[in-house]
């Protein structure tokens, strides 16, 4: 049985905008930094709140990568998959990462510790190939540096 | 009016008209599976696509959605170029390999000379085609129960959160209307099934057929300002009755 | 903050701002753009803050210390400029802050040991604008990016901020504005190319009940941070740039759409516009005028798709980014179904340049149908990477070789991809080739949004097309099918090239189906998609036939077609034996190494800590 949802953290974001469908990606975007995902329970209120078919809501929260429906892990690690990293090898760190925490990109450990993602360009493409562990840039990551970088993290 | 040349003929066609209606009226088929009536085009399926040029065009010519380009002052229309039907073909072959197991894209590629897909097939996935009719035409009702859920090739129909609609009101209005029969809708014992969700069926008071959700008759009821006991009686028997009391006013 | 009423306000203010400047001994450039964020400036500002204020010296006039964005070298970041001398400073460390503040600002004597350093000649540069990097680029859209605190108006104002505005709200009438703009030759920086000055007179003439202006900071070419560096670096200009065009077109209401991922470029054009809002700027009856203008910042969600315009716009409304067709422009029927003007980032904030230096200056720069300069992210193999600012018709060969300085390691240069995932591949033999609009198309790429990656030997092209039309893949909207199932059929047949798995025809179904995917796609995403792989079939065909007959990558990438080899440079250090996490080296210490085939997964981490050479990859 899931906790319930505190609702009143998702009332005070609804009040800073206007009650109608241009508001939804903004509404969503807040909503997903303060719960770290979006939560049935709060998809529904917005649908309400704004005036917008739940159906609308719920298409527009699955086609945007910034949301995302189920709890990200403690970390956030995230591979830059842009060109220039990619041809430094991206690819060979992120097929490490995916070895090493047993997800693929896009997944959260079950132990919630670790999410993995891919995001396009940071724009430090002069430490290519970069990875970053929720604020944190390390940079000319190299396989082999993987396993330190998460233990020194664990 | 506005006069253009499709396919070699002249026609006239009032402004605001797509170059898809302009061509149904003089009887030429231009496939499109996203198309109906009732909703705004979509260009989404792009089998309707025709090429065009013009005289001021310096010798331009391109591949368009027919179902979406209005009609243009000497427009020239050709609806089964080899760029089209190379095109046209492409599509298919790849919807074929999307949709192995659906009848209505088999009869397609047959039309275009294609046996088999020459792309890898999808395996294990059911018959929709994404035309987007089912969503669009239920937003067009005024419910909007369903949508499209992700983007490109993992997009799907799907309900919000993946559970039974709320908003449903059981119309079947996107059952009827799906080029491959992909929406499950059973009427059985008075209940209709659909989306997971069992709606009550009124009953005719005339002949007893099970004939229309309460929900989609109370919507009916409400946005077109009929009487509550409007749908009492299926629509058969409304034209029995009307036809009888016609028929007492002539006094045949 | 002042608020300006009148020009004369924005006047007064701004000969204020140039008696306090005079009181200013140093101005500490610390750049924070993108790189030298991630490599630390956060801590060297907190540095310098601390130190000066320990030896009660003043860091906001005397020794104004400014955190300012891109800089430009970032492969020598952490930056630190220090004016007005423009002594520059590059790997800078927190533990140099105390040497900087006591040598250099006390005493006036330059660091050796942190001056940048050419490579080939073994030269110190003192100042950076001698720097071939530097001296060779002229900076237009990035004028004050990497000298100005973004966050600070009013050192836009100090450096002629908003004079363009209050020249033409109070002198100039909307037509001029746009003849202006077409005697400069603006074309849109965002890849297209549009003449700037033909769409703002559609939207003008469109009818309509309200006009919408739009800029694009949808950036979303990977390898591509040029308009980030703007929003973060130099927002105002933007701002200004926005406000002329509004009135030029008679628009009253104006959105910045901002990509997702750029935080930072979200909250300093918000602040922007904050301040411009205090300042008079935009709002109500601006300058005295009765013109109307406000701007909202839109947060993108996370979709390259959100690029093309008539996504993007989908996406302000609060819709999934699906395009339209562009059979009606949207001009006419854009944003809210009304005339919308949409432009990039880069080419807004080239319009107070205009107004401000005259229409001939940026005509005077460029080649005939590409006028100006444009500012692009040379990254990828090269040895400086960072961003630059060029004018249009500079050669391919002196932006990688005199602005990059050439190869790391000197290895042969195979090719260089612009236009991002629209581009193509343009190889060895077009180095000369200028660059322009035009040039670039002709080539079989395209200028795209100002993304340069370099590539040498060890980069495999059938993996560059391979690696874009996956990003493509996972970016497509899924609305039309020639996109959303044909970039998936695309990409199983160069994957399966990749892997070995290459059938009988394979080239040819890669150009036929490539053709349909162009023919038939409803946007510019999947048009263009075909792109990157057309490119590489065309001037690296033998390449993509070794992948199919030999099945054997040359450049040593794909991994199903290569081999790790111990040769005989081996000191048997045991490092690799160590790295590898498949058990797949076996070796005693100071014993040749051997690397067991059927256990390598060519993960590259043996290759990566051998320090002798000793790791081939065949």
């Amino acid at each position: 049985m899931s906790p319930k949802i505190d609702l009143k953290p998702a009332e005070k974001i609804l009040e800073c905008y206007p009650r109608d469908m241009t508001s939804l990606i903004q509404v969503l975007q807040d909503l997903q930094l303060t719960y770290n995902y979006l939560p049935r329970e709060v998809l529904k209120r917005v649908s309400a709140a704004l005036s917008v078919p739940l159906s609308k809501v719920y298409s527009v929260a699955t086609f945007y990568k910034a949301f995302s429906l189920t709890p990200k892990g403690k970390k956030v690690i995230r591979v830059c998959t842009g060109t220039a990293c990619h041809i430094r090898g991206a690819n060979l760190l992120m097929d490490e990462l995916e070895r090493q925490l047993k997800i693929m990109a896009g997944e959260t450990t079950s132990d919630m510790k670790y999410s993995l993602e891919s995001v396009n360009c940071v724009g430090a493409c002069a430490m290519a190939p970069v990875i970053m562990v929720d604020e944190t840039y390390y940079s000319n990551v190299q396989p082999d540096r993987v396993k330190k970088m998460l233990d020194g993290k664990q | 009016m506005v006069t253009l040349k499709i396919d070699g003929k002249i026609i006239q066609a009032r402004e605001g008209t797509m170059v898809l209606e302009a061509a149904r009226q003089m009887n030429i088929n231009i496939p499109a599976i996203c198309h109906h009536e009732a909703v705004e085009p979509w260009g989404g399926c792009r089998l309707c696509l025709v090429e065009i040029t013009h005289d001021d065009w310096g010798g331009w010519s391109g591949l368009v959605t027919s179902c979406l380009y209005p009609v243009e002052e000497g427009l020239i229309v050709t609806t089964a170029s080899p760029k089209v039907i190379e095109t046209r073909k492409t599509i298919i072959d790849l919807l074929l390999a999307r949709y192995p197991g659906s009848p209505r894209i088999q009869e397609l590629a047959r039309e275009y000379g294609i046996e088999k897909t020459s792309y890898v097939p999808d395996v294990g996935r059911d018959n929709c085609i994404l035309c987007g009719l089912c969503v669009r035409l239920c937003a067009g009702m005024g419910m909007a129960a369903i949508s499209t859920a992700g983007r490109g090739a993992a997009k799907e129909i799907s309900t919000p959160l993946q559970e039974a609609p709320e908003d449903c009101i059981g119309c079947g209005v996107c059952h009827k209307n799906c080029p491959t029969m992909n929406i499950p809708m059973q009427d059985k014992n008075g209940v209709r099934t659909i989306w997971n969700r069992k709606f009550e069926l009124i009953r005719c008071s005339a002949c007893g057929k099970a004939h229309i959700t309460r929900e989609h008759a109370e919507y009916l009821c409400e946005h077109q300002d009929l009487p509550p006991e409007y749908f009492e009686t299926c629509d058969q028997c409304k034209r029995l009755e009307n036809a009888d009391r016609f028929a007492a006013i002539v006094k045949w | 903050m002042k608020r300006c009423k009148t020009p004369a306000d924005l006047k007064k203010w701004s000969t204020g701002l140039d008696r306090q400047r005079k009181k200013t001994k140093t101005r500490i450039l610390v750049c924070s753009g993108p790189g030298c964020l991630a490599r630390g400036s956060r801590k060297i500002a907190g540095a310098f803050q601390k130190e000066l204020a320990a030896r009660k010296l003043d860091s906001k006039v005397v020794h104004k210390l400014t955190e300012t964005g891109c800089h430009g070298l970032c492969q020598q970041g952490p930056l630190v400029t220090i004016m007005p001398e423009h002594i520059f400073y590059v790997q800078v460390k927190p533990k140099d802050v105390p040497e900087i503040i006591q040598q250099t600002i006390m005493k006036g004597q330059v660091i050796e040991r942190l001056l940048h350093t050419d490579p080939g000649k073994k030269e110190k540069f003192q100042d950076y604008r001698k720097i071939p990097f530097y001296a060779r680029q002229v900076r237009v859209a990035l004028r004050n990016v990497g000298l100005i605190d973004p966050n600070d108006i009013e050192e836009y104002i100090a450096v002629g901020g908003y004079q363009a505005l209050a020249k033409v709200l109070t002198g100039m009438k909307p037509e001029k504005v746009i003849d202006m703009v077409a005697r400069s030759g603006l074309r849109g920086k965002g890849g297209g190319g549009f003449p700037t000055a033909k769409k703002w007179k559609s939207g003008r003439d469109a009818p309509g009940e309200q006009t919408y202006i739009i800029c694009n900071g949808d950036e979303g070419d990977p390898g591509a941070f040029m308009d980030r560096a703007i929003m973060e670096g130099d927002p105002h200009s933007v701002i200004e740039g926005m406000i002329i065009g509004a009135y030029a077109v008679g628009s009253s209401q104006g959105y910045v759409y901002v990509r997702q991922e750029y935080p930072l470029a979200v909250k300093n054009m918000q602040q922007a516009i904050n301040d411009a809002r205090k300042a008079g700027f935009l709002g109500d009856r601006i300058f005295g005028t009765p013109f109307c203008f406000d701007i909202r910042v839109s947060r993108g969600g996370g979709a390259f798709v959100c690029g093309e315009s008539s996504a993007l716009m989908r996406s302000v409304e609060g819709n999934v980014g699906e395009p339209r067709a562009k059979y009606v422009h949207s001009v006419k029927r854009g944003l809210f179904d009304q005339p919308t003007i949409l432009n990039n980032v880069e080419t807004w904030n080239n319009v107070p340049y205009i107004v401000s230096e005259g229409p001939e200056r940026l005509a005077s720069m460029g080649t005939k149908k590409s006028k100006g300069t444009k500012a692009f992210c040379l990254v990828g193999k090269v040895r400086n990477t960072g961003l630059i600012e060029i004018p249009m018709g500079t050669t391919l060969r002196e932006i990688i070789y005199e602005i990059g300085d050439g190869i790391i390691r000197d290895r042969p240069f195979k090719g260089v991809q612009t236009g991002g995932p629209s581009g193509g591949v343009v190889p060895n033999s077009l180095l000369d080739l200028p660059v322009d609009f035009e040039a670039l198309t002709r080539a079989g790429s395209m200028m795209g949004s100002g993304g340069m990656i370099v590539m040498d030997d060890r980069t495999c092209m059938v993996d560059v097309a391979k690696y874009f039309l996956h990003f493509l893949m996972e970016e497509s909207c899924g609305k039309c099918v020639p996109c959303r199932e044909g970039l998936k059929q695309l990409h199983n047949i160069v994957d399966g090239i990749t892997r070995g798995n290459a059938g009988n025809g394979d080239l040819e179904k890669i150009e036929n189906l490539s053709r349909s995917i162009m023919e038939g796609s409803l946007c510019a995403l999947g048009k263009s998609a075909p792109n990157p792989v057309l490119s590489t079939l065309q001037y690296f065909r033998p390449e993509y036939e070794t992948h199919i007959e030999k099945k054997k990558c040359p450049a040593g990438v794909c991994k199903a077609l290569i081999t790790y080899l111990i040769n005989d440079k081996c000191t048997g250090c045991t490092l690799c034996v160590k790295a590898c996490a498949f058990d797949a080296i076996v070796g005693k210490k100071k014993k040749m190494h051997k690397i067991l085939e059927d256990k390598c997964t060519r993960c590259g981490a043996c290759f990566a800590v051998c320090k002798f050479d000793a790791i081939e990859i065949d």
